[in-house]
């Protein structure tokens, strides 16, 4: 596995790399999607491609560790990614743009922005149809971002 | 009973400088996060996207929700050609 590390600012010139993929691939366009943008759309990027991201998945999980393996599946999951972006601008810009500049004010965390979640989820439900569903959280109890009073919040009590 | 109020003057410079101290601090702060609040706890993903953020805007607090990215960004990761420690 290769590891994260912080890049070196140091250097006077960006970074270029000097091994692209080679012409013979396919090209797509990378997402531009800055992080609080994607965290704001998280869930309905699951929701939208599930289809692709499990099959990305379960094909790199057959590929057995080959990076060339899943190149057409993973291009799949870009371009569906950045159709559901823009399908969010088009439809919801308002509620969006509101709730990813709510998360980068606080941390990019998502308690702290209920109020702009549950617009925007409201909005994407109407326009989109795609419902925020976290994966894994107990059967008939509430979701968190649905829980009218949560007990964690940013105030303290 | 006489007031120490020449006990004021030490306790007002104090409270002055250590919040001429904290102002500067917090200023300081925001101007390297663009005006927003610094982030905190943050792990090795969001280093890593903190420095997308940075090769996307030019700026590890910049933000924009547009798809388009701009040119150059496909090669300007160096995450695959790390060396594996």
């Amino acid at each position: 596995m290769t590891i994260y590390h912080a890049g070196d600012d140091s250097q006077a010139r960006p970074y270029i790399d000097p091994t692209p993929l080679p012409d013979s691939i396919p090209k797509v366009q990378e997402i531009g999607t800055s992080s609080a943008p994607l965290k704001s759309a998280a869930f309905f990027i699951g929701a939208y491609c599930k289809d692709y991201n499990e099959d990305f998945m379960l094909c790199k999980q057959d590929a057995k560790g080959d990076p060339g393996a899943c190149l057409k599946e993973g291009r799949k999951v870009t371009r569906c990614a950045t159709d559901l972006i823009n399908k969010m601008r088009e439809n919801c810009l308002e509620t969006f743009d509101k709730h990813w500049q709510c998360l980068e004010l606080h941390n990019q965390e998502y308690y702290a922005c209920r109020k702009d979640e549950r617009a925007l989820n409201k909005c994407m439900f109407e326009k989109l149809g795609l419902t925020k569903t976290i994966p894994g959280s107990p059967k008939g109890q509430t979701p968190i971002h649905d829980v009218a009073k949560p007990i964690y919040t940013t105030v303290q009590r | 009973m006489p007031l120490p109020w020449e006990a004021l003057i030490p306790f007002g410079l104090l409270t002055t400088m250590f919040a001429a101290a904290g102002t500067l601090l917090n200023t300081s702060k925001m101007a390297q996060n663009q005006g927003k609040r610094p982030r905190h706890n943050l792990d090795a993903w969001d280093d890593m996207m903190m420095d997308r953020d940075r090769r996307l805007t030019g700026h590890i607090r910049g933000q924009k929700s547009d798809t388009t990215p701009p040119p150059g960004f496909e090669t300007s990761s160096k995450w695959y050609t790390e060396s594996v420690e």
